[in-house]
């Protein structure tokens, strides 16, 4: 998810902290208050299953391309930069497959489907 | 950048462009929340005129220091002040100015339309709940209006880029796929899976060239507690095209608010009626999917930008990141339905 969640919990706090103050329009308050409140939500959310969900995403996304490998490092940031290569990955073999291999193109369709469900934000309108 | 505040350095240019009026006083300026593409205030001006104290309620309309949406603000002036007194409803337009001078950016002043509601949170309680039907009435009858005016006589042609009917939709797409190019912050495999479908299935050219308002959805009206509606804003991305583009972008997926509802208040096929039949046009099926999934697209490629100006630091606000985190997703899910994947 991007912008990162840690850099931008970092940017709220300072918001919060900016309209703590007493001479903050109370409709500029209001604003801030409300975006930041879903924002929080959303985060909060990710904080549990971000780990859980791109590792297993990565795991189906090598599987679909039969492509070795396991993330042995759990970070979130490295966790994201090799979704980012394998999503890349996924994109090309969809092109491969457009048109000509309705199985493989199938799977990959099944796959993206799961991505959004993965990925799914409190109060989605989709 | 002066260390004037805000309401005295919209003072000062007043006073250069009301002549006749002596005393100008700014007051009561808000910011109003929710514009990621213009930072939109609200104030009331008194002066002197004619020995007479005068008050107005206006909007300024400024440029943010970076922005989700690059667009021309001359050309979202314009659209504005060519329907201004139209059946279409819009604000009255004031001025314009284009350089940075006298508020740091670019901006424009409008007369504000008081006493209606614009968030859509609203319409889902009573006693908007309601007029749901009424509402959706006006709604694309307007819509319908924006596509059978004639560009020409509205003196919109001399202000918007020509486009030629075979090329509408070649010139949208190529635009948005590039900013998608430009600003992607991630590989996104469902949207450039629907851009090649896009490309293989062409739709036909417009049956007429119209003004296309780019933005048109529940959210970006005016309305009141009977389904009326007194203003349509946010014409900053207007262009002439396919007048099908609009209808497309008020049935994308991500403006049903979760109630899989065109706009979240009527079926997408009641919807399409009204607008043929104020339109005068056909909305042939295959080509307004094929402009659905296309404003899909478009949609994804807004959000994206916005996380982008977000990260490279051009504008840390946090409506910046609300359309990545809550939209893109959900953008991505839109297509898939649209594309029948879901």
């Amino acid at each position: 998810m991007k912008p990162d969640i840690a850099e931008v919990l970092i940017e709220l706090s300072a918001l919060v902290a900016r309209n703590a103050a007493p001479d903050i329009p109370p409709a500029d308050r209001a604003g801030a208050l409300g975006l930041t409140a879903a924002l929080l939500a959303i985060a909060g959310r990710q904080w549990d299953e971000a780990a859980h969900n791109l590792a297993l995403e990565n795991r189906s996304i090598r599987s679909l391309l039969t492509i070795p490998g396991e993330d042995l490092d759990i970070r979130i940031s490295t966790l994201s930069a090799e979704n980012a290569r394998l999503r890349a990955l996924l994109i090309e073999r969809h092109v491969e497959v457009e048109g000509r291999d309705s199985r493989a193109e199938a799977e990959i369709w099944a796959e993206l489907v799961a991505s959004t469900v993965r990925r799914l934000a409190p109060g989605s309108p989709v | 950048m002066t260390s004037m505040g805000l309401e005295a350095r919209i003072e000062d240019y007043l006073a250069g462009r009301m002549p006749h009026a002596s005393d100008l006083r700014v007051s009561g300026l808000a910011r109003i929340s929710g514009g990621a593409s213009r930072e939109t205030y609200r104030f009331r001006l008194s002066w002197h005129e004619s020995g007479a104290l005068q008050s107005r309620a206006l909007i300024l309309r400024r440029d943010p220091p970076a922005s989700l949406i690059d667009t021309e603000r001359r050309i979202e002036f314009e659209a504005y002040r060519a329907f201004f007194g139209s059946t279409v409803p819009v604000p009255e337009m004031l001025w314009l100015e284009e350089s940075s001078g006298a508020l740091d950016h670019p901006f424009f002043i409008a007369a504000e339309i008081e006493g209606f509601q614009a968030a859509p949170a609203l319409l889902w309680t009573e006693p908007y709940l309601a007029a749901h039907e009424k509402l959706a009435e006006r709604k694309w009858t307007i819509l319908g209006e924006i596509g059978r005016s004639d560009p020409a006589l509205l003196g919109l042609t001399t202000v918007m880029a020509a486009v030629e009917p075979e090329a509408c939709w070649s010139r949208e797409l190529g635009y948005w796929e590039g900013v998608l190019d430009d600003d992607q912050t991630e590989p996104l495999p469902i949207s450039r899976a629907a851009i090649r479908w896009l490309r293989a299935n062409p739709p036909p050219p417009p049956e007429r060239l119209a003004v296309v308002h780019g933005d048109y959805r529940t959210g970006n009206f005016l309305f009141d507690q009977t389904g009326g509606i007194h203003g349509v804003l946010d014409w900053e991305m207007a262009h002439l095209g396919d007048p099908l583009e609009d209808l497309g972008w008020s049935l994308n997926p991500v403006w049903t608010f979760g109630r899989n509802l065109a706009g979240g208040l009527v079926p997408n096929a009641q919807a399409v009626a009204i607008w043929e039949r104020s339109s005068g046009l056909k909305a042939d099926p295959a080509a307004l999917q094929w402009w659905t999934l296309f404003n899909c697209v478009k949609g994804q490629a807004i959000w994206v930008s916005s996380a982008r100006a977000w990260i490279d630091g051009g504008n840390r606000e946090p409506i910046m990141v609300y359309p990545p985190w809550a939209l893109q997703n959900a953008q991505d899910r839109a297509i898939l339905k649209v594309m029948g994947h879901l």
